[in-house]
């Protein structure tokens, strides 16, 4: 067989080769896509062929080239096996990251996306080299921000095309640009340009902690621990009750009572919003036949927290039936046998014998449900939708948000106003704090310990 | 008694030292309750402060840990007491706007449950009596009345837990698309008159046909349709007996046989269903258009991830190479970011890819997901399996990719099929990717669908989302326990290693 | 390999390249239908194919706003509501549609339509229909509409018993309460001098918005009127359902309760006491244009197809919608609808169009269900809170 070279060295250079091979690939990829889109292209067909051509060609590429590496360093051929989940990974994970990271540090928005401002349409009566002559004054109908147009990206389009130009200056009606555009523009449009805005996104974050980071994140911790726990102790009771063999119908109890994990959530949670309605819902109603008063279930912040936590209860708890079920089923019966023989009563061998072994593999599934109850965004969205409205907070933070919700809401709802740089900046903050959380828990598991070989 | 005394003891200087810390009226509601009952709530915590007095003079000692657990234990009482008493002033005592409000009905359902329990004890005399006394032998009657009582706590919660889905159930029998019903029900039963239980007196199918309004649906479908159901009858019937008779031969085989016949014929249907045979007018008539492109769409990502992640499972499991363990971190760790964040992110490398609005895009969408957790249970499977197999094929003269393809590969089905079902229940009712990636009626799935019917502008489809939702968790209910087992198993597999 | 590759792409290739309009819409149901039909007709006429593709209301500013540079989105969109142009053109997505309109065509428009779609002095879109919301009567249970406030609660107090209501509608949605705010002198952005809205002068804190705050907690608090758990949903249903005297509700559901065969009439709110004419704020929808459409030409040319006043005529019978052009107006004038919500519409004040509004309906909705989830709420503390955020959030802080 053969040897990886050892060490620091031995990665890198792994890493090297691969990379060379993908560059490689990509370069004579990118030259068959280009010979394809000339030989697509007509008129009747400007658009030649679709973008991703380049993908399947490189693919395709990559494979003579890997296979020809291979002889020559026959260890790479261990990478092989990583490299689609690699590329994959690159492409649709770390990708999206790095561009969110570049984005926390900008003010990008609805507002300022780097595109024309429509409403700043002036037409253009002539071009003389570098100097566009507008049919009004330029300064006003361009609505520029700095004085005199200076430094101000504009969209010239005319002939069919669309250039971005730099304004030099503006005179009257006159701009003078960077460079002289090749074609006669017929409107001019200044571009509402999106900025590096250094930390100002954490700043904001931070400066309105008490409006919306701290209460969000007491509460994404509360509701996490809480969910954890109540479908861990129901999901126990249950496991432990219906693994009893003595019990008829078992499997039958079993089978219906995964119905709610079965159910997709988003038809089930938006029918628990009617169930809880204050006035109108069955809840209500059916508490009203026990003579309790109607509840604020989804109205009240105090009461929309429980009811969120209920209904992670009924969507959560039969998970936890299940996993203890299988966790049950893989200790041995002759410990039984042997309490048993040993005098011992059901309770004790209860005690002493189930107890101390469901530990060991529960305390994965309790962390991994935590960190998966964290960031639970579909619960809190599609229930009460962040509300009902909590004093003090932005209104983007509300009773019962959780700081992926108030991350979507910044971002991508009516609320926020797409501030995709301040949801992008929301976003790290939740990456770094579900980073520490399971740098917690590999620390109580010793997961990765094992792993180091 | 020591300990207990000496928490007594810590109990007592905390609430003095509260109390003078914060003062009478704070915000706790531990002490709010014990001012407000008057003189003698007073009275019992200055007498437990003298208690206090009295005891630290006989010096009592025991871990700082027990004081913790003491304070924390009062302090997190205090706050539960609160919250209890801001939920309770939250409620108004006035009854819902028509509804029955019976007071002190809860009164009744206990004297009911205690009734029933009375009757299964007595059932449980009689029943035990009788057999012992036929069979000659002893058995409790506690014992079974125990499990009856069992028995009675699983039927209620059953009940419980089926009243939500018996309520969408419900709604999608009523035309009126009101998520309530306002007029007035004469009816026997009182928990229907109270809206309690629904009314299924009126049961309209309006619903449903608009599901399928203007649908065609060609005669080879109707076969394909026709084999397929028959096929997982017979996977069924199978299934059924392996389950009495354990695993038999013919039956096994059958099994497996029937299982792919009908994944080939449900694969074919799938395909072969086309948007112009869905040729209704409305929004819903789609949706068994969107139905199809789910599945599709769902078994397609399956695939990927099960593609993308045997090679670089097993890669972490078997290979030793430099950089492997930094490797594996980055794996984990990068998924933790919380991906649909990234929506913009992902707007744009699908848009320059000219994948934006096809089913190839959102399927590479979405398959960044699952490749890092897929990849962490697949390898944790092979670890499991042992080396011995794989070592005989390499003395055989078989090589890496051989050994892989040959022995671990068929080894792996039961983990494969918990990463495809992982994957497909869990993209099969996302609406907020593809709603962004697929635009148009034709292309929608059934997240995007149901999420439409409850977020019009101003109209609410509430009847046509039930039936909807009914028709569509069916594919769903039918893979979640066609496969329970695997769930199961792939659960524990997965989290014993994790 | 690469040469059936090839054939196949410019096969694929070709079904785009002929003259097609795509159109976006959120129309359902007969209108879509009326949609469909004026496609068809225009496809006759022109042999220019147009494609329309259903894309649900809530998602449309979004998608077009991103997808519009890139190439993904429609070339038309019919219809948006006005309040979305400013952001939509702002953010580069519409095209200044002033240069393809005639003078007849602009004439013939409500001036409040016209008012509507225009930002900074351009016009960004055909507006194509107004809309307001109004009283509207269950003429089984109210045979004339209350014209004072004290005729108004009588009535709706008498029917709100246990099974049947008075008056309900969205009691924490701000674009249905707009017309209180008015009706005590607030108003969301003041003028400039050239007739722009100005986003520095925000208008609903103060002396006025305590009052429309006060009387919207009273409604429910103090009339005993709305109830809590009543949102837009429970309000129409229970309307459909004949329990209901009054709603406030727009033209959108009129085609539901004639479903449910209720005979309805239409009427302006009275004046809260203390406070001057209730006013609704009027939406205005119409269609824009793609500014990076390749097609802008034909794409023009079939909205403008869609807001001739026959058209509009047709349309106003498929889903009852009012019309904005006073060509059409005048020939449906004998319509009870369209008088009564023209009526309304006339009261009323256009929704601001700038997109700093955006940064308005979030804290603004957030104060209202604040201010009625409580009966102890501090409808002061609320509305300056709110007018602090909104203006914090106009600022870019």
């Amino acid at each position: 067989m053969y040897k990886h070279p050892p060490g620091l060295r031995g990665f890198l250079v792994a890493i090297g080769l691969l990379g060379a091979a993908i560059l490689a690939a990509f370069s004579i990829g990118l030259f068959a896509y280009w010979a394809l889109e000339r030989l697509a292209t007509s008129a009747s067909n400007p658009e030649g062929v679709p973008n991703y051509t380049l993908l399947i060609t490189s693919a395709l590429a990559l494979i003579p080239i890997l296979i020809l590496l291979a002889r020559r360093y026959a260890y790479l051929t261990d990478w092989y096996y990583l490299l689609p989940a690699m590329l994959f990974l690159l492409a649709f994970t770390v990708y999206p990251i790095v561009l969110t990271v570049y984005l926390a540090f900008t003010n990008y928005s609805g507002l300022h996306n780097g595109k024309p401002d429509r409403a700043s349409e002036t037409r253009v009566v002539r071009l003389a080299g570098r100097t566009l002559v507008l049919d009004g004054p330029a300064e006003t109908s361009l609505r520029c921000r700095n004085p005199s147009c200076s430094e101000e990206l504009v969209e010239l389009v005319g002939e069919g095309r669309r250039v971005y130009d730099r304004i030099e200056r503006a005179e009257e009606n006159r701009l003078v640009l960077a460079r002289a555009p090749d074609f006669e523009p017929r409107y001019v449009y200044r571009v509402n340009t999106f900025s590096y805005v250094g930390l100002k996104n954490f700043v904001f974050i931070f400066a309105n902690a008490s409006r919306a980071l701290i209460p969000v994140f007491l509460w994404n911790v509360v509701f996490a621990f809480a969910s954890v726990l109540s479908t861990a102790l129901l999901g126990l009771i249950l496991g432990i009750v219906l693994n009893n063999r003595r019990l008829p119908l078992r499997n039958t109890y079993r089978t219906l009572l995964v119905i709610s994990w079965a159910l997709p959530g988003v038809i089930t949670i938006q029918m628990w919003v009617a169930l809880l309605n204050k006035q109108f819902g069955a809840i209500n109603r059916l508490l009203g036949l026990l003579g309790v008063y109607p509840i604020p279930w989804l109205l009240d912040p105090l009461w929309a927290k429980v009811s969120v936590l209920l209904v992670n209860l009924w969507l959560g708890f039969p998970y936890m039936m299940t996993a203890t079920l299988g966790a049950l089923s893989t200790i041995p019966d002759e410990l039984y046998e042997a309490a048993r023989v040993d005098g011992a009563s059901s309770w004790q061998s209860f005690r002493r014998i189930t107890l101390p072994l469901l530990r060991a593999p529960f305390i994965p599934i309790l962390l991994s449900s935590f960190a998966y109850n964290f960031n639970n965004f579909n619960i809190i969205y599609l229930l009460t939708g962040g509300g009902p409205s909590s004093e003090g907070r932005l209104s983007t933070a509300q009773a019962t948000d959780i700081l992926i919700s108030w991350a979507y809401k910044t971002a991508f709802r009516a609320e926020g106003q797409s501030a995709y740089g301040l949801g992008a900046a929301i976003s790290l903050v939740i990456f770094a704090i579900t980073v520490g959380i399971s740098l917690v828990n590999f620390k109580f598991t010793g997961a990765l310990k094992e792993e180091r070989k | 008694m020591r300990r207990v005394v000496f928490g007594a003891l810590v109990a007592a200087i905390y609430v003095v030292v509260r109390q003078v810390v914060f003062g009478l009226g704070s915000s706790n509601a531990w002490l709010v309750l014990a001012y407000e009952s008057g003189d003698a709530g007073l009275a019992l915590t200055l007498l437990a402060g003298v208690l206090f007095l009295g005891l630290i003079a006989a010096r009592f000692g025991s871990s700082w840990r027990d004081v913790l657990a003491v304070v924390a234990g009062l302090e997190a009482g205090t706050y539960l007491l609160a919250i209890g008493q801001a939920l309770g002033q939250a409620v108004r005592p006035r009854p819902a706007f028509g509804s029955v409000f019976i007071p002190g009905g809860w009164r009744y359902v206990l004297v009911g449950y205690l009734a029933i329990a009375l009757l299964l004890l007595v059932y449980s005399a009689v029943y035990i009596g009788v057999k012992n006394r036929l069979t000659r032998r002893k058995q409790s009657v506690w014992t079974f009345f125990g499990y009856a009582l069992i028995h009675l706590f699983l039927v209620s919660l059953v009940m419980l837990v089926f009243y939500p889905v018996i309520q969408v159930v419900a709604a999608s029998f009523d035309p009126t698309n009101n998520l309530f019903s306002f007029r007035r029900v004469n009816s026997p039963f009182l928990l229907v008159r109270a809206k309690v239980l629904p009314d299924f007196s009126r049961i309209s199918l309006e619903n449903y046909q608009r599901l399928v309004e203007g649908v065609v649906i060609y005669g080879y479908q109707w076969a394909l349709l026709a084999a397929a159901a028959l096929a997982l009858l017979l996977a069924l019937w199978s299934g059924y007996k392996l389950r009495r008779l354990g695993p038999v031969e013919p039956w096994a085989t059958l099994q497996g046989r029937a299982l792919s016949v009908f994944a080939l014929l449900a694969f074919l249907l799938v395909v072969l269903v086309s948007p112009s045979q869905f040729g209704g007018r409305s929004t819903e008539s789609k949706f068994l258009l969107w139905v199809r492109n789910t599945l599709l769409l769902s078994s397609a990502t399956g695939f990927l991830a099960v593609a993308l992640t045997a090679t670089a499972g097993y890669a972490f499991a078997r290979f030793r190479f430099p950089g492997r363990y930094p490797l594996l971190l980055t794996f984990i760790f990068v998924q933790m970011f919380p991906g649909f964040l990234a929506l913009i992110a992902i707007y744009y490398l699908l848009s320059a890819l000219d994948l934006l609005n096809t089913f190839t895009g959102l399927l590479l969408a979405y398959s960044g997901g699952i490749i890092s957790f897929g990849s962490w249970v697949y390898k944790g499977y092979i670890e499991s399996l042992g080396h011995s197999l794989e070592e005989a094929a390499y003395i055989d003269g078989a090589s890496r990719w051989q050994a892989f393809l040959r022995i671990i590969l068929p080894l792996s089905a039961p983990i494969f099929v918990f990463i495809f079902l992982l994957q497909f229940v869990g993209t099969y009712s996302e609406f907020i990717l593809a709603n962004l990636v697929l635009t148009g009626v034709e292309k929608w799935t059934v997240g995007i669908g149901l999420y439409s019917f409850t977020t019009g502008q101003f109209s609410t489809k509430w009847g046509v989302f039930a039936a909807a939702s009914v028709l569509g968790s069916l594919p769903i209910l039918m893979v979640f326990y066609g496969f329970q087992q695997y769930f199961v198993s792939g659960y524990t597999a997965g989290a014993v290693k994790e | 390999m690469k040469r059936y590759l090839v054939l196949f792409l410019m096969l694929a290739g070709f079904a785009f390249a002929a003259g097609k309009v795509t159109v976006w819409t959120h129309f359902g149901g007969p209108e879509l239908e009326w949609l469909k039909a004026q496609a068809a007709s225009f496809e006759r006429a022109t042999g220019t194919k147009v494609e329309i593709v259903e894309v649900p209301f809530g998602d449309i500013k979004q998608k077009f706003i991103l997808g519009a540079p890139q190439g993904e989105a429609a070339d038309l969109v019919v219809t948006v509501p006005h309040d979305w142009v400013g952001e939509m053109a702002a953010s580069g997505a519409l095209e200044p549609v002033g240069k393809f309109a005639t003078k007849d065509y602009l004439s013939d428009l409500m001036p409040v339509a016209l008012e509507a779609f225009s930002y900074q002095g351009k016009l960004f879109g055909l507006p194509m229909n107004a809309e307001s919301v109004a009283l509207i009567y269950n003429k089984k249970l109210v045979k004339s509409p209350p014209k004072t406030w004290d005729e108004f609660l009588a009535l709706a107090q008498k029917y709100t018993t246990g099974d049947t209501f008075g008056f309900l509608y969205d009691l924490g949605n701000p674009y249905f309460n707009y017309g209180w705010f008015k009706a005590y002198g607030a108003y969301v952005f003041g003028k400039r001098a050239d007739g722009g809205l100005n986003p520095s002068d925000l208008g609903l804190g103060g002396e006025a918005g305590y009052k429309a705050g006060q009387f919207i907690k009273d409604l429910r608090y103090k009339y005993g009127l709305i109830p809590e758990g009543v949102d837009y949903g429970v309000a129409d249903g229970a309307f459909k359902d004949g329990v209901l005297a009054m709603i406030l509700n727009g033209p959108w559901a009129l085609g539901d309760y004639k479903k449910a065969g209720l005979d309805i009439g239409i009427a302006p709110l009275p004046a809260p006491p203390g406070g001057k004419a209730w006013g609704p704020f009027v939406g205005v929808q119409g269609i824009v244009l793609n500014a990076y459409s390749k097609n802008k030409v034909a794409a023009i040319n079939f909205a403008k197809l869609l807001v001739r006043p026959d058209a509009q005529i047709s349309f106003n019978r498929a889903g009852g919608r009012i019309p904005v052009s006073q060509g059409a107006l005048s020939q449906l004038k004998d319509d009870p609808v369209v008088k009564g919500f023209s009526t309304t519409i006339a009261m009323g004040d256009p929704m601001p169009n700038i997109p700093e509004m955006g940064k308005v309906w979030g804290p603004w909705g957030n104060a209202l269900s604040l201010i009625i989830q409580k009966p102890d709420s501090d409808v002061k503390k609320i509305i300056d809170q709110m007018v602090e955020e909104i203006q914090k959030g106009i600022q870019g802080e």
